[in-house]
Parts: C-alpha cells; sequence; structure tokens
C-alpha cells in the first residue's frame, strides 16, 4: 500500500511541477500567435525529457552519485567545467525568471507593482532552500501545481470547435500572416522550455537526496512516463486556451495576467483563484528547483558536500551557493529587466545549451563501472541519439532565429 | 597563432559593434511599414486586452487588483508601441502615412489609459468605452493588414 501511495504522490508531484514560468509563457504566446500547430513540439519535448530524465535518474538510482559528479570524472575536468558552465548560465536565467514570475503571480492578487514584491519572494525563497525538507519542497510545491489543471478544465468551459482544434494541429494550419521563421522560432523557444536543463539536474539531485536504490527504478520510471507526459498535457491545455480565446481577437501574450484571462472568462473568479494559486506554485517550486539546481552543480563540480540531506553546518558552501545565487537573481530583478524577456530569453537559450547538457548524460548511461547491467538498451540509445541530433539542431537555430525574427516579433 | 590574427578581426568586430551603436540609420520605407505593423499589431493587441478585461470583469469573473494589473501593462505596452514607432526615422515621402498611424497609435494608448482609470474606480460596464475601445481594434487590425 506504502508503495503505491509513493508511486501516486510521485506522478502527482510530476505532473504539478511539470510546468515552470517558461511553459506557462512560452505555450500561451503560442496558443495566442500560432495556434494549436505548434502542439507536435510540446510532444517532441516531453518525449525528449522523459528519455533523458529516466536515463539521469537511473544513473542516481544505480550509482548514487549526481549527474556533475559523474561527467566531470568520466569526461575530464575541461567538458565537464563547459557542461558546468552552460547549463549553469542558463539555470540562474531560469532561477531568474521564476522569482519574478512568483512575484508577478503575486502581484494579480496584491495589485503591488512586482519590484516590490521581489525581496520578500527571494527571502520566502532562500528560507525555504535553507530549511525546508527535500521531500516538503516537491510534495507541497507539486500538489499544489496541479491547481494548473484549471486550465484544462477552462478549455473545455471555453467550449471551442474541436474538430477545428484537432485540424489546427497540423503545422500547415500555421496562421498565414506568421512567417515560417517566426514559426521555427517558437518552435525552438517551446522545445527549450520543455527540455529546460535543470528538469535533470534536480530530477537526479533529487534521486540522490532521497537515496533512490536499484529497487526504486520503477517509481523513477512511472514518475518519468506518467507524471511528465501528463504534465505536458497541462502545456497543450495552456496553448489551447490562448488560441481559443485569443487568436480570433488578434491578442498577443506579453504578460502573465494575460494567461490565466481564459481561465477568468470560463470560470469566474474561482477557476481564476485556482489558476493563480498554480501559478504561484509553479513558479515557487520551480524557483526552488532552479536554486537547488545551481548549488547541485557547482558542488558536484567542485566536489563538496551538497545536499538537503547534509546538515547546514556541513554543507556550508552548498548553502553559501544558494543564498549568493538567490541574492543575484533580486538584484537582476530590482535592475527593473521585465520577468517575462528574461523567461523568453532563458527558454532560448536553453534551446542553445541542450547539447551540452544531455551529450554528457547519454555517455554516461552507457558505461557499464557506473551503472553495470543497469546501462542504456537500445531503445534508450537509439531515442538518446536522435533526440542528440535535434538538440543540436534547435541548438544552431537558436541564436540566428532569435536574431533574425527579433524574438519573435515578425 | 599570431597576435595580429587575433586583434584584427576582433578590433573589426568592436569597429563594427560602435558603429552599429553610434549611428543613426534611416530606414528604408520596407523597413518603416514593418515597424509600423508591428506597432499597430501591438496596439491592437493591447486594445483587445483592456476590452476583454472589463468585460470579463463587468461579468464578475476577475478581481479589482487583478483587472487594474492587466489593463496597467496593457497601457504600458500600448504606450511603448507609440514611443518606438515615434523614434523612428520617417522615409522621404511618407510623412502622412506617419502622422496617419502615429495618430492612431496616439487614441489606443489614450483609450487604454481611459480603459485603466475606469478599470482603478470600478466602473467596468461603461458601454460607450466598450464600444469605443471594440471599434479601435477594428480600425488597428485593419491598418496592420
Amino acid at each position: 500500500m506504502k508503495r503505491y501511495f509513493a508511486v501516486l504522490l510521485g506522478i502527482l508531484t510530476a505532473i504539478g511541477g511539470f510546468v515552470d514560468i517558461g511553459d506557462l509563457v512560452t505555450n500561451a504566446q503560442v496558443g495566442a500567435r500560432l495556434g494549436m500547430s505548434l502542439v507536435w513540439v510540446v510532444v517532441l519535448g516531453v518525449v525528449g525529457i522523459c528519455v533523458f530524465a529516466e536515463m539521469s535518474g537511473r544513473i542516481a538510482a544505480v550509482s548514487h552519485r549526481a549527474t556533475f559528479d559523474l561527467v566531470r570524472e568520466r569526461l575530464g575536468p575541461g567538458m565537464g567545467l563547459l557542461n558546468l558552465v552552460g547549463s549553469m548560465l542558463v539555470t540562474m536565467l531560469t532561477f531568474i525568471a521564476e522569482i519574478g514570475g512568483v512575484a508577478l503571480a503575486l502581484q494579480l492578487v496584491s495589485s503591488l507593482h512586482h519590484l516590490l514584491i521581489v525581496p520578500f519572494v527571494a527571502v520566502a525563497v532562500w528560507i525555504v532552500l535553507w530549511r525546508a525538507k527535500f521531500s516538503a519542497i516537491e510534495n507541497v510545491l507539486g500538489l499544489m501545481g496541479l491547481a494548473l489543471i484549471a486550465f484544462a478544465v477552462a478549455l473545455w468551459q471555453l467550449g471551442p470547435d474541436w474538430g477545428e482544434l484537432v485540424s489546427g494541429l497540423s503545422p500547415a494550419e500555421k496562421p498565414g500572416a506568421e512567417s515560417w521563421a517566426t514559426y521555427a522560432f517558437f518552435g525552438v523557444a517551446l522545445f527549450g522550455a520543455a527540455m529546460t536543463p535543470y528538469e535533470v539536474f534536480f530530477f537526479s539531485s533529487g534521486g540522490v537526496e532521497e537515496r533512490w536504490t536499484s529497487k526504486d527504478l520503477g517509481v523513477m520510471r512511472a514518475n518519468v512516463f506518467i507524471g511528465f507526459p501528463l504534465g505536458g498535457l497541462l502545456s497543450v491545455a495552456i496553448a489551447g486556451c490562448a488560441a481559443t480565446l485569443f487568436l480570433p481577437q488578434g491578442i498577443a501574450v506579453e504578460t502573465l495576467g494575460q494567461v490565466g484571462l481564459p481561465v477568468a472568462v470560463a470560470l469566474g473568479k474561482v477557476g481564476l483563484a485556482v489558476v493563480v494559486l498554480g501559478f504561484f506554485a509553479a513558479t515557487f517550486g520551480a524557483a526552488c528547483e532552479t536554486g537547488l539546481s545551481t548549488g547541485y552543480s557547482l558542488a558536484q563540480y567542485f566536489g563538496f558536500p551538497w545536499g538537503k540531506f547534509v546538515r547546514p553546518k556541513e554543507a556550508a558552501g552548498f548553502h553559501i551557493i544558494l543564498l549568493v545565487t538567490t541574492v543575484i537573481a533580486a538584484g537582476v530583478l530590482l535592475t527593473g529587466v521585465d520577468p517575462i524577456m528574461v523567461t523568453e530569453i532563458s527558454v532560448v537559450f536553453s534551446a542553445v545549451a541542450l547539447p551540452l547538457t544531455y551529450f554528457p548524460i547519454l555517455v554516461v548511461a552507457n558505461d557499464p563501472d557506473y551503472l553495470g547491467e543497469h546501462v542504456n538498451g537500445r531503445l534508450a540509445n537509439a531515442l538518446g541519439v536522435f533526440y542528440l541530433v535535434v538538440l543540436t539542431v534547435a541548438a544552431l537555430a537558436a541564436i540566428p532565429l532569435m536574431v533574425v525574427t527579433s524574438m519573435g516579433q515578425g | 597563432m599570431r597576435p595580429a590574427v587575433v586583434a584584427v578581426p576582433a578590433l573589426l568586430l568592436l569597429a563594427g559593434l560602435l558603429g552599429a551603436c553610434g549611428v543613426v540609420s534611416r530606414p528604408d520605407a520596407a523597413a518603416w511599414d514593418d515597424q509600423a505593423t508591428l506597432a499597430l499589431t501591438d496596439a491592437g493587441s493591447q486594445v483587445a486586452t483592456a476590452r476583454l478585461a472589463l468585460t470579463s470583469a463587468a461579468k464578475e469573473r476577475t478581481w479589482s487588483p487583478y483587472t487594474t494589473v492587466l489593463v496597467a501593462e496593457a497601457e504600458e505596452a500600448a504606450a511603448k508601441a507609440e514611443e518606438d514607432l515615434a523614434r523612428v526615422q520617417v522615409p522621404p515621402g511618407r510623412a502622412d502615412d506617419a502622422a496617419a498611424v502615429l495618430d492612431l497609435l496616439d487614441r489606443a494608448a489614450g483609450l487604454v489609459g481611459e480603459a485603466r482609470a475606469h478599470a482603478v474606480d470600478g466602473e467596468y460596464d461603461d458601454r460607450s468605452l466598450l464600444d469605443d475601445l471594440d471599434r479601435l481594434a477594428g480600425e488597428l487590425q485593419k491598418a496592420a493588414g
């Protein structure tokens, strides 16, 4: 019974924790401008994150060591450093965007300017990172994130023409006013949002924090292969709501308030309250995950004690990194930079850093010295290699598309 | 690698970047048209957002701070669309077109500002304001092509 409960809890928190500020904003933007024609990219991204999360989770469960620890040892300090710098920069950008996202969510309730809220959010995130148990962060915020299911209910209540919505899934149904370059730019951004590097670092480090063993592989796979795709459905529902309400009215999404508006139109104040709670949980949870991921990455690379399972006094370096990165994130936001713009940039640069993040995982997952009988099978390797090709194409195309389309403006 | 091999391209790149930052370019008519279309589309989106926010609030589907934030952000974005286009040098022979577009954008910024004032005061169901927003959103969409 306890095991079934663990599986259910893991799946629910994986669903609730799947969506972050990048998914919220990018899916709504894409739905409003391109309808459902890029849903295939969400599917591609979700399958990709499942493939690599399963590999990194298996590495953690079998070797009891986390990603950076092994990447540096297996591929050398040079490759490890490249991997560290690339993914750290993107994770830091994402951390800034998530803290900004929490402030924007609270602004929608209070109407206080988000800059006044940012310092309080930063302090709250730091206190949670310092004091709260790992399982509490993962479970409480993950379960609260399930409030975003309101998007799926809202889509049903908006009563779209389902036939039209389904036929809009074809790339050929891209609105004629949008160029193919814009379509490709948003495709890369959606892919970057779905496969954000911090997700695998957090997942594998979390596995070490929770002391996974080979016996936990089944639960881990259930979380990944059931929880992540169901989380991906929330992304599709967000895009569907925006496509149904905004696309016919020519409304482009530029703020978090607009992202929630279809839920208000469909479900009223109660639905809106639920979805704003979802915004808060998704962004606060992701802020904790990205904050922890920066600490995990640096501490694992430089080889000093890390994690929530170690007393703060014994992992002082890890906790100092958490404090410093939180101060930096708040400082950047207090310059007045728009958190939504940071989000847009973070998902594009996430796409740029993808090969640096995922190639080492594929290498380590094939090393019998670490994984013994649990090394990648043929299917995992075929999918891993296929995704490395896709990731490389996305990474190479990201910056040119960003320049050509002026960040998707046209 | 000889230092000159590295230094020359680096200096050229630096010179190019400084040149790009320091020179005000005169866009051709096509580039100005693109910028005008972008500004009109942005402004149309903000006007439609303000209208949707007010009608949702009038039906009691949103709460007051949410509506205020939504419309205030739309006002800021509409004003930015106008300012961004106003800063672009108008191509020769397009002064009348530019004046018409900027006038439309000015009306959009003004009307969304009025919508914000109504949102702050909790007056969500001013029929004439909603009609004006509706009409202007249509005009902006038509002008954007």
